[in-house]
């Protein structure tokens, strides 16, 4: 008999699957709600997929109308009816909404109703098969609603680094400016031995104004929706490595350039990484390359300096705030962020943050 | 010997008013006829003295540099204009030269320049 033949443990062979069979298969399958409906819409099978999706046994639900699924919502537009309806029409209807369990809780339901027809084209009835995404919608909220936490941030610290910025440009760089004209005068009216002390103060003064207008140009927003974060990046560099006496590079190897808050956090970070490069590297050069890469956009920026800038980022609790900063900001974005030093000398900071919007439809 | 050249000073941190008024007066041919604070003060005063010289802040309150420029040329023509400035980027200092300012000094020049400017500015 092929039927016990199946069941007795040897292997099963397509000839050899009978309906039986593959009821049994049906009825086994736990992830997936599969039952049919008659032509009325009144459920005729049930399986256990269904059971542990829905709540219902089979002895519970066999007989009633499947409109019992539904929120009353959707009742008072006959959204059950409507559904059948398109099935018929179509052949096959796919939806994702809210259905019911059977104590009442709520869960997010792919369905999809695919009409049964007999050879004579008489309306048999439905297949049903439902599954819950409950659990991916969830994951698909908590990474909206991330993103626009991460955005909300991004403009908080953006606004915040502007109000900084005037701050200091209208009040610190003013006091220091002020202070820097007293002690010229100060110097003017000493006799000669006492002056070269108080103009060296005075050319500390000047120092700091010029750190302090440094500070400001790093805080200013970055003219990202004017130029773009590649031309963005590019003008910084030619604004601000000749300063050091560092010559750039940048390779551009992008496919799609980020936008919005991401292309902002790139900038941030990579004004940061280039902060270090300044400060610590005594390099000649420095590298910037930009890639697009799993879905995301992955920046190096390499210096030829003497290496070992960010040994403090191998030991925890010596990191200095700069790489902190990067780290945490990357992270935040949901990307990653790593230092290390480059095998022919100098260091590499690189980093890689994830779109957080759809590629644009290309016409 | 020649008048002192009168200036007027504008600008609203009262830290460089002061210093500046300190480095001008300490100039035996300068002499300081006000410091305003405000761009209404700093109108009226040029109006009211009718300065050679007006040093201007690019920003202050109650309208820009380049409004109190305006309003001065009008109200003063014989006052010449000069910008001493925290704001470094051309594009304010190509604003405030179509408004009539002849130089533009931007903050942390040395006192030996700024007096070096508004003598020139004055006496050209």
């Amino acid at each position: 008999m092929v039927h016990s033949g199946a069941m007795s443990g040897s292997p099963l062979r397509p000839e050899r699957l009978d309906q039986s069979a593959f009821r049994l298969l049906v009825e086994g399958v736990i992830d997936y709600a599969i039952f049919m409906l008659d032509p009325g819409g009144h459920i005729v099978s049930w399986n256990a997929g269904a059971e542990r999706i829905k709540g219902y046994r089979a002895e519970e639900i066999l007989g009633r109308h499947f409109s019992v699924f539904y929120p009353p919502e959707d009742i008072a537009t006959d959204k059950p009816g409507r559904e059948l309806e398109a099935a018929i029409a179509d052949g096959r209807l796919e939806d994702e909404g809210w259905r019911l369990r059977a104590d009442g809780t709520r869960f997010w339901a792919n369905v999809v109703i695919t009409a049964l027809f007999d050879p004579d084209g008489q309306l048999r009835g439905f297949g049903k098969v439902t599954r819950d995404m409950t659990e991916r919608r969830r994951t698909e909220q908590a990474l909206l609603e991330r993103h626009r936490l991460v955005s909300h941030l991004v403009e908080a610290q953006e606004l915040e680094r502007r109000r900084i910025a005037w701050d200091v440009h209208d009040d610190s760089i003013q006091a220091m400016v002020a202070v820097g004209m007293r002690l010229q005068l100060l110097s003017a009216a000493l006799p000669e031995e006492h002056r070269a002390a108080v103009d060296r103060l005075d050319g500390t003064v000047r120092d700091t104004v010029d750190r302090l207008r440094l500070l400001v140009f790093r805080l200013r927003p970055p003219e990202l929706d004017q130029l773009g974060l590649v031309r963005a990046l590019e003008r910084y560099l030619g604004d601000i490595v000749p300063r050091w006496g560092l010559a750039y590079t940048v390779h551009d190897l992008l496919e799609r350039e980020p936008v919005g808050d991401t292309a902002i956090t790139i900038f941030r970070i990579f004004q940061e990484a280039l902060a270090n490069v300044g400060k610590h590297a005594r390099a000649s050069t420095v590298e910037v390359s930009l890639s697009t890469v799993d879905n995301g956009t992955l920046v190096d920026v390499s210096d030829n300096g003497r290496g070992g800038a960010v040994i403090g980022h191998r030991r925890p609790g010596t990191e200095h705030f700069g790489m902190i900063e990067m780290r945490e900001r990357a992270e935040t974005a949901g990307g990653w962020w790593t230092a290390g030093d480059r095998p022919g000398g100098g260091t590499s900071v690189r980093y890689w943050l994830p779109f957080t919007t759809p590629r644009p439809e290309h016409p | 010997m020649k008048p002192p050249l009168r200036v007027l000073i504008c600008d609203d941190d009262t830290l460089i008013g002061e210093a500046l008024h300190d480095v001008l007066t300490a100039e035996p041919d300068l002499a300081v006829v006000a410091v305003a604070q405000t761009a209404a003060d700093a109108i009226t005063l040029a109006k009211q003295h009718a300065p050679d010289v007006a040093v201007l802040d690019v920003r202050m309150p109650g309208g820009g540099g380049m409004h109190i420029a305006r309003e001065i040329r009008r109200l003063s023509p014989t006052t010449r204009l000069m910008a001493f400035s925290a704001h470094v980027d051309g594009a304010a200092v190509d604003e405030m030269r179509r408004a009539g300012v002849l130089e533009y000094l931007v903050k942390g020049a040395t006192n030996a320049d700024i007096v070096a400017t508004v003598r020139r500015v004055g006496r050209t």
